[in-house]
């Protein structure tokens, strides 16, 4: 199926099965390789991107029905040679992140959980940031991180 | 110290592939570019022990796209079973019709996309002649025989048996703990591709130069023929250390095809094709004087492995010389049951071992009525008791101070459940950690430039340790230039070989290579610069010049930029290439390391000491009175490590080791089908680790500790003992919390209800 | 996951349109029936890659949110469209002040991707977590495939059900919010494939197993949930969702409840019970509410509640713990209910 996706602002035409998730849209047909794949059923949050500026798992995503949305991945938050995301810099000020595999969603959903008013406390972002597993433990740099952000994106 | 100034190590720096990390530009194996791949998807086994009578593939093949089937049938001679890094033998895969566990590689379905290698995948119709499996300890047909003697050692000092008879106070108790996989966020991928004759894969890989040479032997060809690349690793935990089966099938099915095959396996499969951390059962007992003195020490352990394989991980060998005992005996017992082959996963002796012993510890010292920091204290040692070998560094009760004091130990009432807050009950456990200072060999490259740049080149792994960012540092240090100005490149095999990231031997391994290589780039500007009459140095003692802030600098301000002292040696830039090996290993390690075979200098087996990082950890549990839920608000660790080469990565290891052991002691179980002998919750649903609301404060301390014998740059590592004491912490504290004296692993609400 | 059909309709109508044309004659009940709606994809694309799920046909209502995706909150109660999405439902205000139950049974579930993709329907008709009945490699399933038995009873069956079970299937219902709506009592406002509507009380979505427990619902072929009605009462406000499970977040309940409760003059003068994570469908224990009615709520009265709600549990061995953890999740959250300041 021939199908448009606007990803990072920018249409691109691809075709798919209609099977193909986009997940792996992103990955194999348009090389934006940033989006993860640790389950493909749900279970980890690697492959978190914005959809219309609200986090949803891509795996769980057909890319047919992504026609008309607007998404936005890791790649999408600053060029090679760009400034970084305060969230990107927060990361990695932070150290919050060992492999890094996990990072890309982690991003992702740490800057939805700002956007959607869910970093409020510790606590609360602890709980909704629990939809992304990092198996390499991390997660007080993640809280951290997020909490280092915050201020700077409200600010922009 | 001649060589640099210590300007670089030891100072917290950010990691300097951190940019690619957070900007999704970091290239894990699957994210390579290859040109046009077909894709692969595998069958695996629904039984645990049989036959195959063939396949229907008729449905399969049907499939619009499907490229090639692989079965035994058809590919069988064309691959040998891999080898795994310990243990010996192991279990077959396509090579014969021969079924040895449940989620068995069978089949590789290969097809046009993705989607359709997958649909392939599910109509493959295997005709299985099945067997009565068994599945673990217990288990009707599981085979039980003692570990022989071999890669592992028993310990028999004294007399354990009539010293634990004569002992005053005693515990004598069995404990468990439960299959467990590592489950790394990056699944389990190989991409391959031929060109002509040589063959490029993208795997990660926790050893890329084992990789090569355990596929050399599977198919049958040269290593030098193959290229591994394995630059940036999304989580290994000892899962991705030797060459596991799958590789040799997708590289046989690229070559069929004539075309790069790409595989990326589900997470189920991740359970069974690659290894795990089997489950043990001990049997401890330990014998003090009423003074707390331990008078005999004896633990016998049994593990599960697979029926071909002897593979163990004889924790013995570590809770043996924890303690001073006179009166030492260990034992191994092996369990072969119809399961894949088990393997390394973080700490792989000490964190099933360490767990009886430090309950049992803790079961001590409520005998005696004696605080168990204290028991620690009385039965602290200089000295390794099952060798009578000096410790290099020990530095248990410093770690053990510095932590309780941190967490507030002496406010502690010892007595079960008389702490709680609301409707929870708290408790409070401490618990001793080891792990033994390890090292391996490794080659390197060096090139420095005039205009200040080096480059450092060397085939370590980065698998989220933070290996880049230390290689770097490292090297800045005994250059004398800014962490910036150096470039690291890692995990490839037209590197030069460094052995397996594992066993926390690696940064050990790597740094002491770089320091090394750093120190013969600077004896040879310094020998030229203090023999030639064109510069300032001329006529100073070699050993008394410095590399510092882009300068060759000697003593009484004399000194010349980098650029000048390098143009007497090299036209350009210098290159170096420089092999290290480290005290204790042959000199043919190294080339063992080019093979592919592992080579590592342990801190329990060296001649000279013995060299054990050591730690203390605390933790606060609290327990629903209801409902039983158990959370860890927080956990204090101090340890002492030697040398820490970045002290911002350190801690995030540290920290995740920490978590680790918070996930292994209450959530992390693979259950078994007891009928069956298949995996049962093989997804990360099921098989829970720690999410981010499970973790509240985590605090590391490092505890400064310098040890000049266990090598060059005195590093101990600290990968994996974060987790170690954390499972009997853990414990501990829910019997502070509750009064139940919980001895199998996972402790869950059922547990305590 | 095998090719399907991928519609995506305009309007309700032609969504039901396009599902009657895949409607065969016997498919009643079968949440694997040969169409289905897609909606967030939550589940249906976890069970359809998996190999549990082979719909010849999608067709997508996510478009149609508009129409069925619509809160409302007065007098008489609460309107929640199927197509409202799980977050929008767990952070409305009407919701949190005058359905705390709700709105906790749906923060508790899942994570905030979820949340924000899963519709209120789709979360509802989610399908058990039973391993067995998971992975098709497991011959066993009398859910899966009728008649091949049940590999779960002698198996791993710590998280599966202990109430409304039978000899064929132990399978638990996994979710949280259907727990709620069961409890509160809500009705499922549903249009046939011929357009014509009708009402059912939730407690009659869901079916329990019997020696058919490959038919999970009472939804005819291609009828589609529209709307959730949640009636009001004088317990909506003091009532509360309790999840307890061994991770703090992002797992399915081993046990949970879902109370309200109408208290006056010292004793309960009305309350409304689910249980979640440990029974066959969305449940609700009419024996333990009417234990309750007229007592003063204490520790004796709501034991004694517990106590008949678990009165009929059969347990397979792993899973002998949960009619306690189950008693003592009841007792702590009606005693937590009855100390809300409402």
């Amino acid at each position: 199926m021939d199908i448009t996706l606007k990803v990072n602002g920018t249409e691109r035409r691809l075709a798919v099965d209609v099977r193909t998730t986009l997940l792996d849209a992103l990955r194999e047909h348009l090389d934006l390789t940033g989006t993860k794949k640790g389950c493909d059923l749900g279970q980890c949050g690697a492959c978190t991107v914005l959809m219309d500026g609200q986090r949803v798992l891509s795996c769980f995503t057909l890319a047919v029905a992504a026609e008309g949305t607007e998404i936005t991945t890791i790649e999408g938050l600053a060029g090679e040679e760009d400034p970084l995301h305060p969230m990107q810099q927060a990361f990695l000020e932070q150290d919050a992140y060992q492999c890094g595999y996990c990072t890309p969603g982690q991003i992702m959903a740490a800057i939805a959980c700002v956007h959607e008013g869910h970093a409020n406390s510790d606590d609360e972002i602890r709980e909704y940031m629990s939809g992304n597993l990092c198996r390499c433990g991390a997660y007080p740099k993640i809280v951290a991180a997020v909490r280092q952000a915050k201020p700077l994106m409200e600010r922009a | 110290m001649p060589d640099g100034n210590q300007a670089a190590i030891g100072q917290p720096a950010l990691r300097i592939d951190g940019r690619a990390k957070v900007t999704g530009r970091a290239r894990y194996a699957s994210d390579e570019v290859v040109a046009n791949p077909a894709w692969a998807f595998l069958v695996t086994s629904a039984i645990a022990r049989g036959r195959l009578r063939g396949f229907r593939l008729d449905e399969a093949r049907a499939v619009p796209g499907v490229l090639d089937i692989l079965t035994h049938e058809n590919v069988g001679g064309e691959a040998e079973k891999p080898k795994p890094m310990a243990g010996g033998d192991t279990t077959t895969t396509l090579e014969s019709d021969r079924i040895w566990h449940d989620g068995q590689i069978i089949a590789v379905v290969v097809a046009e996309s993705f989607e359709a290698a997958r649909e392939a995948a599910h109509r493959v119709r295997p005709d299985y002649e099945e067997e009565a499996p068994s599945a673990s300890f217990g288990s009707p047909g599981a085979e039980e025989e003692v570990r022989k003697a071999g890669e592992h050692k028993d310990y028999k000092v004294g007399h354990a048996d009539s010293a634990f008879k004569a002992a005053e106070y005693k515990v004598d108790q069995h404990y468990g703990t439960p299959t467990q996989h590592h489950n790394p966020i990056e699944l389990f991928t190989t991409t391959c591709a031929w060109n002509g004759g040589k063959l490029t894969i993208f795997e990660p890989s926790q050893f890329v130069y084992g990789l090569r040479g355990g596929l050399a032997k599977q198919i049958r060809m040269e290593a030098q023929d193959i290229h591994v690349v394995s630059r940036f690793v999304g989580g290994a935990f000892g899962s991705r250390g030797a060459a596991t089966a799958r590789t040799a099938w997708i590289a046989i099915a690229a070559r069929r095809l004539g075309r790069p095959v790409k595989l990326v396996a589900t997470r189920d499969q991740g359970f069974t094709i690659v290894t795990y951390r089997a489950e043990t059962r001990h049997h401890i007992q330990l014998g003090a004087t009423r003074d707390g003195r331990l008078t005999a020490l004896r633990h016998e352990g049994w593990e599960v492995t697979s029926r071909p394989s002897q593979y163990n991980v004889s924790g013995t060998e570590t809770t043996a010389r924890v303690y001073a005992c006179p009166n030492i005996l260990t034992k191994v017992n092996i369990v072969h049951a119809d399961r894949n082959t088990p393997g390394f996963m973080r700490a792989p002796p000490e964190t099933p071992y360490m767990f009886p012993l430090e309950v049992a510890m803790d079961e001590l010292a409520v005998a005696l009525r004696m605080d168990p920091v204290e028991l620690r204290r009385i039965n602290d040692t200089g000295t390794d008791p099952a060798t009578g070998r000096r410790y290099s560094s020990r530095s248990l009760m410093p770690c053990f101070d510095q932590a309780a004091e941190r967490f507030g130990w002496s406010r502690r009432n010892p007595v079960p459940g008389s702490m709680r807050e609301g409707d929870w009950l708290i408790g409070w456990g401490c618990a001793t950690a080891a792990y033994a200072a390890n090292i391996g060999p490794a080659a390197v490259r060096i090139t420095l430039e005039p205009a200040g740049k080096a480059r450092v080149q060397i085939a370590a792994h980065d698998i989220g340790t933070g290996a880049y960012t230390v290689i770097a540092i490292t090297a800045a240090d005994r250059l004398g230039l800014r962490i910036e100005d150096v470039t690291v490149e890692l995990g490839d095999t037209e590197l030069p070989a460094a052995g397996l990231a594992a066993g926390s031997s690696h940064t050990a391994g790597i740094c002491n290579a770089v320091a090394k290589a750093c120190a013969e780039i600077r004896a040879r500007l310094a020998g030229a610069a203090t023999v030639t009459n064109d510069g300032p140095l001329i006529g100073l003692d070699p050993a008394t010049l410095t590399l510092r802030d882009g300068a060759l600098h000697g003593p009484g301000g004399r000194s010349e930029p980098l650029a000048r002292a390098l143009a007497r040696v090299a036209p350009g830039a210098l290159e170096l290439y420089s092999e290290n090996i480290p005290k204790g290993l042959p000199p043919e390690s190294i080339d063992k390391a080019y093979q592919g075979q592992m080579s590592m200098s342990r801190g329990h087996s060296r001649e000279d000491v013995t060299a054990y990082t050591f730690g203390a950890q605390f933790v606060e549990v609290r327990v629903h009175e209801r409902t039983r839920e158990i959370r860890v608000p927080r956990a204090v660790g101090a340890f002492a490590a030697g040398t820490i080469i970045n002290p911002l990565t350190a801690h995030s290891q540290y920290m995740g080791g920490m978590i680790w052991g918070i996930g292994s002691a209450l959530h992390e179980e693979t259950e078994i089908d007891p009928k069956a002998a298949r995996y049962v919750n093989d997804n990360i649903a099921e098989y829970l680790i720690p999410v981010n609301a499970d973790i509240r404060s985590i605090e590391v301390i490092m505890v400064p500790e310098r040890d000049e014998e266990v090598n060059p740059l005195g590093i101990k590592g600290i990968g994996e003992i974060g987790i170690v004491g954390m499972n009997a912490a853990i414990s501990n504290a829910v019997f502070h919390a509750t009064g139940r004296r919980i001895r199998n692993l996972p402790i869950r609400i059922k547990d305590l209800l | 996951m095998r090719p399907f059909l991928y519609e995506q309709p305009a309007s309700t109508p032609e969504a039901i349109g396009a599902a009657a044309r895949h409607v065969p004659p016997h498919g009643e009940g079968r949440i694997q029936a040969p169409a289905q709606y897609l909606a967030g994809g939550t589940n249906l694309l976890d069970l359809m890659k998996i190999g549990v799920s082979h719909p010849p046909a999608l067709i997508n209502i996510g478009p149609l949110r508009a129409e069925h995706g619509a809160i409302e909150a007065d007098a008489s109660g609460l309107r929640l469209g199927a197509l409202a999405r799980m977050a929008e439902a767990a952070e409305h205000p009407a919701v949190l002040r005058d359905y705390p139950a709700i709105a906790q049974a749906l923060r508790l579930a899942a994570n905030q991707q979820l949340r924000n993709m899963a519709s209120l329907a789709g979360n509802v008709l989610q399908r058990t977590r039973c391993n067995y009945f998971r992975d098709p490699s497991w011959h066993a399933c009398n859910k899966r495939e009728p008649g091949t038995g049940c590999a779960a009873m002698e198996g791993i069956n710590r998280r599966l059900a202990v109430l409304g079970v039978s000899d064929h299937c132990i399978a638990n219902y996994p979710g949280d919010l259907a727990n709620a709506l069961a409890a509160l009592g809500a009705e499922v406002d549903l249009v046939a494939p011929d357009g014509t509507g009708r009402s059912i009380a939730f407690e009659d979505l869901h079916r329990l197993p019997g020696d058919t427990p490959h038919l999970e619902t009472t939804l005819r072929p291609g009828e589609l949930i529209t709307r959730f009605r949640v009636p009001a009462g004088p317990w909506t406000r003091r009532s509360l969702y309790l999840k307890v499970r061994d991770r703090e977040s992002f797992e399915f309940a081993l046990a949970s409840a879902a109370v309200a409760l109408d208290i006056g003059g010292g004793v309960v003068r009305d309350a409304r019970i689910g249980l979640g994570g440990l029974a066959a469908k969305p449940w609700r224990s009419r024996e333990a509410e009417a234990v309750l009615k007229g007592r003063r709520l204490d520790e004796a009265a709501a034991g004694e509640a517990a106590e008949a709600a678990f009165r009929t549990a059969v347990t397979h061995g792993d899973n002998a713990f949960k009619p306690e953890l189950g008693r003592r999740t009841l007792v702590r959250a009606l005693l937590q209910a009855a100390e809300m300041e409402i």
